[in-house]
């Protein structure tokens, strides 16, 4: 895992349900909260806890972690609180990762011009879910199997090492389902960069060093591909 | 005996079958606007009565056949006549009457009084005859006895049996009987004007030779053209102490004209909210398949927006008037009814088997969701019923009220914070695939053994080769997904392939496997 440390700031239920999925994930983890009673409920759930408001200056978080491997969650009860708290992260801790919770799109662009690098909108996030639920029902079910980290078919991101064999080829060159049982369903052409393109639009694409798959299959075969393609030596 | 015999046929009809079905078929041709053969048996009404009335017309100058006479004043008639008999029958249920008048005497321990029971039929149907539908169905078969030229002026009786099979005709009627009492004062005040007018233009005006009024009968004629506003200009006072007359009618006129306007115009803006929902009502019974969203939040605005931006139908069920306002405001067809009521769905008239698609509950309470799930589930048992989950610890309730799916937002915001971390691009690869924004799409395609073997060739083909991706089979009987299936693999009715592509090449993909012959 890229990051070490993980703040989740708030402790309502879309708070509860983060720190549940994410906590043991990383050496370090805290719960911000801004009320006593959030931090008695906290810290009956088992999670290390401390108080803010929204004018601290966050020399705590400066003192207690790496900001190098810090990730931090936005999921404040209001829209304009996580705003506000977002920008002031920003204004003080210019690299550090902001995910935010987001009730809409309005507050979504929002918190995205507050600095958040990612912003997840409740309203959308669920109707998407409710309308894949009810027009693409096997779809939805797949795809959340696909997603569970216990399921045998699984989702990952491969970046194309060093001394690579496939450094030079074309995307199509390469038989990915015959050859290793997988498919690939997008590419980043430059690491760091989030924007993909996915291979079902036909576009040949020239592999570099750096570059991301976004491959999809079984336990086996993804460390076959990662062996082949020199990830694993 | 008579008695006897009477409460004998009243419980044999009452147990026959046949005499039941006979009885509800009639009732709904005749009465239940959601019945499907309603519509044509109204269509095939209004068409004799158009029928009859161009006969009626074209009589007057020219010689019509004399078959169209026959087939106007008897076959139209008859037909009319087994009409009004037959709303007679229906109107109630006579053997009930009878049979309760039985039980009621009998446990009162004394003899059936047979008589007293026909007196309660006979005042039952009363209802019937002497409504004004009923005058008028009865006006309108008067031809059929009379063949006589002046009664034949009773056909124009048969254009109002429109009334009976148009809804328009009906609610204009209904709005103007909800301001009955302003029509009959303004009836009264414009009676009292002509009368006393009348009266006083014949007193000034007949014995003038000038003066083309010189009856009672011209003097309430000219009383009622002026007072109307027309002024035909045939009769005009002459005397001054008549043109006084004339100049008060036309000010009372003025005052008639706009009491009328007024009354029409408030009854239809009272109820013209009631039309629109009747409107509205109308058009959900007639949707093949829909949704049903019940509660119009922030959330259902959003689901609503997605399913209408593919093409499907939703209907919002809402009872906070507001809201349902502003549901209507953006476009969506939402109705205000309570969607916990059982009495809701019996307005909409639809049936839940064959129109429903699914019902959504997003109400932003538990407690709510959970009454109308139960609701729902007296009515179908095999509806598919989707809930959002408001409090975790509600979600064994859910559960047991019958909900087929529940969604819990919190927990499916905490699944894709760990996405989200652990592989930011593929989450968002996951993501895009459910929205449009790519131009790529993730889509199941249905399948069975006769589409099997297409599919497996089509997906081979230089056009779908890498472009469609085929990510797997799903089998339903053993509810696995098969990831990268080779050709081998059995495919049952039921079983779904997932595929990947852009929305033109999987159209292109589906109209291959299922062209005629392979479905």
């Amino acid at each position: 895992m890229k990051y070490q440390s993980a703040i989740v700031f708030g402790f309502n239920e879309y708070a509860k349900q983060i720190v549940f999925q994410i906590s043991e994930a990383y050496l370090s983890f805290c719960v911000f909260v801004m009320n006593e009673e959030e931090r008695l409920s906290a810290q009956a759930a088992g999670y290390d806890t401390e108080l803010f408001d929204l004018s601290e200056n966050w020399k705590s978080i400066e003192k207690r972690f790496d900001l190098n491997s810090l990730v931090v969650f936005c999921a404040l009860d209001k829209d304009a609180e996580n705003v506000f708290l977002t920008i002031s992260l920003r204004s003080v801790f210019w690299h550090l990762p902001i995910i935010a919770l987001a009730g809409d799109h309005e507050s979504a662009r929002k918190l995205k011009n507050a600095g958040a690098n990612k912003v997840m909108p409740i309203l959308q996030i669920t109707a998407n879910m409710i309308s894949g639920m009810l027009e693409k029902p096997i779809v939805t079910k797949v795809m959340r199997d696909i997603i569970d980290e216990n399921s045998p078919i699984k989702i990952v991101q491969i970046t194309v090492p060093l001394d690579s064999y496939i450094i030079g080829k074309q995307l199509f060159d390469i038989d990915w389902t015959k050859e290793y049982n997988v498919i690939v369903l997008a590419v980043v052409d430059h690491e760091g960069s989030t924007r993909f393109s996915f291979t079902a639009h036909g576009h040949n694409h020239h592999i570099d060093l750096h570059d991301i798959l976004v491959v999809v299959g079984d336990d086996e075969n993804i460390l076959g591909l990662s062996k082949a393609i020199g990830v694993i030596k | 005996m008579i008695g006897r015999w009477i409460v004998g046929l009243a419980f044999f009809l009452q147990a026959s079958m046949r005499y039941r079905h006979t009885k509800r078929f009639f009732h709904n041709l005749l009465e239940n606007p959601a019945y499907p053969y309603k519509k044509f048996f109204d269509y095939m009404m209004i068409l004799l009565i158009i029928v009859s009335v161009y006969i009626l017309i074209r009589h007057v100058k020219h010689e019509v056949n004399n078959q169209w006479i026959y087939f106007n004043n008897y076959i139209i008639s008859i037909i009319f006549l087994i009409e009004y008999v037959l709303r007679f029958w229906i109107y109630s249920d006579m053997t009930k009457i009878v049979t309760e008048q039985y039980e009621h005497d009998l446990f009162l321990q004394r003899p059936f009084r047979w008589k007293w029971a026909l007196h309660l039929i006979l005042k039952n149907k009363a209802g019937y005859l002497f409504s004004i539908s009923a005058i008028i169905d009865l006006l309108a078969i008067m031809p059929f006895f009379h063949e006589l030229r002046m009664l034949r002026i009773f056909i124009l009786f048969r254009v109002f049996k429109l009334f009976r099979y148009t809804k328009s005709l009906t609610q204009f009627i209904s709005i103007l009987s909800s301001k009955k009492f302003e029509i009959f004062t303004l009836l009264v005040f414009a009676s009292v004007i002509i009368v006393v007018s009348a009266i006083l233009i014949y007193i000034m005006e007949a014995n003038n030779p000038e003066s083309r009024i010189h009856t009672l009968f011209d003097a309430v004629y000219w009383a009622v053209v002026t007072i109307f506003t027309v002024g035909y200009g045939d009769f005009v006072p002459v005397t001054d102490e008549g043109r006084m007359v004339a100049m008060v009618i036309i000010f009372a006129g003025i005052a008639v004209i706009s009491f009328a306007t007024s009354i029409v115009v408030s009854a239809f803006t009272e109820k013209l909210d009631e039309i629109k929902e009747d409107k509205l009502v109308d058009d959900v019974s007639k949707l093949s398949r829909f949704y049903i969203v019940c509660g119009y939040t922030p959330l259902a605005r959003e689901v609503v927006e997605r399913f209408i931006k593919s093409g499907k139908k939703v209907v919002i069920l809402e009872k906070d008037i507001s809201k349902v306002h502003e549901a209507q405001k953006i476009g969506f067809m939402a109705l205000l009814l309570d969607s916990s009521s059982l009495s809701s769905y019996h307005t909409l008239k639809i049936d839940f088997k064959r129109q429903v698609e699914a019902v959504i509950l997003l109400q932003e309470s538990d407690v709510l969701n959970v009454y109308t799930a139960l609701t729902i589930r007296e009515i179908s048992n095999h509806i598919k019923i989707l809930s959002i989950l408001n409090q975790l610890e509600n979600r064994r309730k859910l559960l047991l009220a019958g909900i087929s799916e529940i969604v819990y937002t919190q927990e499916l915001i905490g699944l894709m914070s760990k996405q989200e971390i652990g592989k930011p691009i593929a989450f968002e690869v996951i993501n895009a695939l459910y929205t449009d924004k790519k131009g790529v799409f993730i889509e199941e395609i249905i399948l069975d053994a006769k589409t099997r073997t297409r599919f497996f060739e089509t997906v081979t083909q230089p056009l779908f080769h890498k472009r469609l991706l085929v990510l797997g089979i799903y089998t339903a009987f053993n509810d696995k997904f098969q990831f990268n299936p080779s050709s081998e693999l059995e495919i049952r009715s039921g079983d779904a392939a997932i595929v990947i592509g852009t929305a033109a090449l999987i159209d292109e993909f589906k109209a291959m496997i299922y062209k005629k012959g392979n479905r």
